[in-house]
């Protein structure tokens, strides 16, 4: 299929048209911005329905409703709309319905700033809202990535009756890079719902809901649920760069961070250093198995994010001790230069007493 | 081998789209294409600049803080980028709005009046498109037929301008081969 | 003979004030400021009248005139930081009406404002009071809780059109539901600026924003907010009132309105909303002048102007 040039974000409105998703409701928020407007006047060209909702927190209601009447719906947010959402995440989770998310990360806490950031791998990964609950989190590096996974996450979303969110930050969101897109699948053409609110013609009544006062019950449904976030880890993925054989530092990072790493690794390979990057493809569930694994090939680890240390958290809970675990990362909306995590790799290596070169 | 090149302006002055042309010029050529507006606080500043990486494998960083190339369509571009070219990459000046020489001397520099010239051909807009010229002869990046079809590919909406934009880049490309 | 002074380096060459001058005193600078703009200067410098239309209209406290020795000052409750909105926006004219009223009411150090999200959230760097920074759509709730804290204080919020009528809807109409005696100044102009130029509830039926290409279209959008008119609905006691500032003359106006507005909050009368048509050159796609126009021929038929509702007392 033809090569487009295309920015983050409108790909990601293009990708959910793939999908047969025709709904998408969600409010302005810097730095996703084109995927509403492109998605303003993309979805009434091929019958469906764009509403510019008059809060994040209406926008991820109507995800709630539309996804209950058995529809494949889609919105988009930043950092401080996420939050927002959060109410209507767990409801979604508690209720179990399907919906695609996109997060695009931009610096915090609070109003923090418009740049790039992964500081909500937390709120994606973690919860966002209240309660036992887990969504399911991809986090695409490339625009084609983030096409490819936006059809993944309507797949996923349907199959495990879940929220899924993309994670990425305003430089996936921003940047133009050539995609594809594959055949597009025709909303008549997906499974009925038989669980949706589609008018009780014939069958019992379907009720959406997520209220069980009976602690019992509700211990049950819980335990439930855990079933099914475990279920999730047949479709974990990751990719490794440089990880065949053994290295003196292995990296661990993901999104945006992930290519510099690779920048990096391919400078410090040129230099002779046994250097080497794993990069996170779904965050939840995260791939701690195959980590711990090529942990065992490795000297040392070093996480980098663009957060304080937030997926640091599951990459040392992988690895359980086995390996030192070091971190370096950059907020606020600063990048790191891949040169910088040139610097940080050396480091470690005369900390752990290796050789750089 | 791989290029990373910044372009910087006033906004207005089109740096983003002859980024963007760079980037669709490469992609045509079947090479792997990145484009990375800055889309930070500074935009609201009038400032404006995007970096572009061209490269025969998959792309890492999109943005670089080293990059290769430099297009400097005014002053504070010239000012803020300078000293992050890497040594024996080319700086493209506006010599229309620049009235400085950089003070790099391990570069290699090409000046253009881009705004003079691209009066002439018609428009003062165009004076993007005469740096673009420019840039692609002095790099051998891009061919100047290459950015003529995407120019005719993306921006023929208008006839006139089409080809204005033509005259300006093909202007840019004599004086890019000349100073190079 | 009245002298006019342009401090040059702070216009960002909207014409505004050319524009409003009625004896043609001012014009065009032939050369650019640090900026990068032409400036105004007193071509002809024998025909100022001193009126100061100029310095009411100037969005970025440009301009002073002096007569006879006395000379206009930007208001004390200003900070002189330079603003950072688009040449020609009426944000600035707006801050500056605030600014007189705190200072009319002698209140500056007893006042506390509230920034929104939006053009205007970095209004805390202008306003020359104690400032809090509200998240999106809150800061009515924000003034509620400062004002039942602190009842003594002046407290004022300054939102756009997408702060307070869309997703701080909720908070706006609770706030004038209990008569919270703080001061709402509402800057409705009909698009969302900082994002980029999307619909705002405030969007007018066919007008064009990124995220109604086609223009608005009121069968899936709906019919644009007027909020006042929506807000004199609740039965409790308020000053409720629109404005516009697209020239010297309803910039007086609306000037009489904020001073009364905090007026009432200071007597302990009622909740007030002051509800100021205000343009977005940029978002529009207009000159600033051209905004202005707009604002009379599309805003004002939609969005009459005038006094919606009075308290009792007054």
């Amino acid at each position: 299929m033809e090569k487009k040039l295309m920015k983050g974000c409108e790909a990601i409105g293009e990708a959910a048209i793939c999908a047969g998703a025709r709904l998408f409701f969600g409010y302005p928020i810097t730095p996703q911005n084109e995927i509403p407007e492109y998605l303003s006047s993309r979805m009434p060209q091929v019958g469906g329905t764009f509403v510019q909702a008059e809060s994040e927190v209406a926008a991820s209601n109507m995800l709630y409703g539309a996804s209950g009447a058995g529809k494949r719906v889609i919105t988009s947010s930043s950092s401080p709309g996420i939050s927002l959402m959060g109410e209507a995440l767990s409801y979604m989770a508690g209720a179990e319905l399907p919906a695609v998310i996109v997060s695009i990360m931009r610096a915090g806490p609070g109003l923090g700033g418009i740049l790039p950031s992964q500081s909500d791998y937390f709120q994606a990964t973690k919860g966002g809202g209240h309660g036992d609950y887990r969504v399911m989190v991809l986090a695409p590096e490339t625009v084609q990535e983030a096409v490819d996974h936006t059809i993944k996450a309507f797949d996923y979303a349907d199959k495990y009756r879940n929220p899924v969110i993309i994670l990425a930050d305003g430089i996936l969101g921003q940047m133009m890079e050539p995609v594809t897109f594959p055949e597009p699948v025709r909303p008549e053409d997906l499974p009925e719902k038989p669980w949706a609110t589609t008018g009780a013609k014939g069958r019992e009544r379907n009720i959406v809901n997520s209220l069980y006062l009976n602690p019992d019950v509700l211990e049950e449904r819980n335990w439930q649920l855990v079933k099914k976030y475990e279920a999730m880890r047949e479709d974990v993925e990751f990719d490794t760069y440089h990880l065949d054989d053994e290295v003196d530092v292995m990296i661990v990072a993901y999104g945006t961070v992930a290519r510099i790493a690779r920048t990096a690794v391919d400078t410090m390979r040129e230099q002779g250093m046994r250097v080497g990057l794993f990069r996170p493809v779904t965050v939840y569930p995260f791939p701690s198995d195959a980590l711990a694994e090529a942990a065992d090939k490795a000297g040392a680890v070093l996480t980098s994010e663009l957060s304080t240390g937030q997926m640091l958290e599951d990459v040392k809970a992988a690895i359980a001790g086995k390996r030192p675990v070091e971190f370096f990362g950059r907020v606020g909306g600063n990048l790191m230069a891949p040169e910088e995590i040139v610097e940080q790799v050396t480091a470690l290596m005369e900390r752990q007493g290796r050789s750089v070169a | 081998m791989q290029s990373e090149i910044i372009l910087a302006g006033f906004g207005g002055q089109g740096v983003l789209l002859i980024g963007k042309l760079i980037a669709l010029a490469g992609m045509d050529d079947n090479r792997e294409v990145t484009w990375m507006p800055a889309y930070g606080p500074e935009m609201r500043g009038g400032t404006c600049n995007c970096t572009v990486v061209v490269g025969d494998k998959k792309i890492g960083s999109p943005i670089s803080k080293r990059p290769h190339h430099l297009i400097a369509l005014n002053l504070p571009s010239l000012d803020k980028f300078e000293d992050e070219v890497r040594p024996g990459g080319i700086i493209v000046t506006n010599t229309s709005l620049i009235n400085r020489r950089p003070k790099r001397d391990d570069i290699k520099l090409v000046e253009v009046p881009a705004n003079a010239i691209a009066i002439e051909a018609g428009s003062p807009r165009a004076a993007n498109m005469v740096a673009l010229g420019a840039f692609a002869a002095a790099s051998g990046l891009v061919t100047l037929e290459g950015l003529i079809d995407v120019l005719d590919k993306n921006l023929a909406k208008n006839p006139k301008l089409a080809e204005i934009n033509r005259v300006a880049v093909s202007r840019g490309y004599e004086l890019g081969r000349a100073g190079a | 003979m009245p002298t006019v002074h342009v401090e040059k380096d702070r216009c960002k060459g909207c014409e505004l004030c050319t524009r409003v001058c009625p004896e043609q005193a001012l014009g065009m600078s032939e050369k650019i400021n640090a900026k990068g703009y032409f400036y105004p200067v007193a071509k002809e410098a024998d025909k100022c009248t001193g009126c100061r239309r100029c310095v009411l209209m100037c969005p970025d406290e440009a301009i002073q005139v002096e007569v006879k020795g006395k000379r206009t000052a930007p208001p004390e409750a200003l900070t002189g930081a330079p603003l950072h909105y688009c040449p020609g926006c009426t944000h600035g004219v707006i801050h500056s009406l605030i600014g007189d009223a705190i200072d009319h009411l002698g209140i500056r150090e007893k006042t506390v404002g509230i920034a929104p999200v939006g053009c205007s959230v970095l209004a805390y760097n202008y306003f020359n009071v104690d400032m809090q920074q509200a998240s999106h759509g809150r800061a009515l709730a924000l003034a509620t809780g400062i004002k039942r804290g602190r009842p003594d204080l002046a407290v004022f919020t300054y939102q756009g059109d997408g702060d307070l009528a869309s997703i701080g809807m909720a908070e706006t109409v609770h706030a004038a539901n209990r008569g919270e005696k703080v001061t709402a100044i509402f800057v409705n102009n009909a698009i969302y600026g900082m994002t980029g130029g999307q619909m705002a509830p405030t969007t007018l039926p066919g007008q064009i924003t990124s995220t109604t290409r086609a223009g608005r279209d009121v069968k899936h959008a709906g019919e644009p907010i007027r909020m006042v008119e929506l807000l004199n609905e609740l039965q409790t006691p308020a000053y409720l009132t629109r404005v516009s500032v697209h020239d010297p003359k309803h910039i007086l106006a609306a000037r009489k309105a904020i001073r009364k507005a905090f007026k009432y909050q200071m007597d302990g009368v009622c909740f007030s909303l002051v509800e100021i048509l205000s343009t977005c050159p940029t978002g529009w796609g207009q000159t600033p002048h051209d905004a202005c126009g707009w604002v009379v021929d599309k805003m004002t038929p939609y969005f009459p102007l005038g006094d919606k509702k009075v308290p009792e007392a007054a």
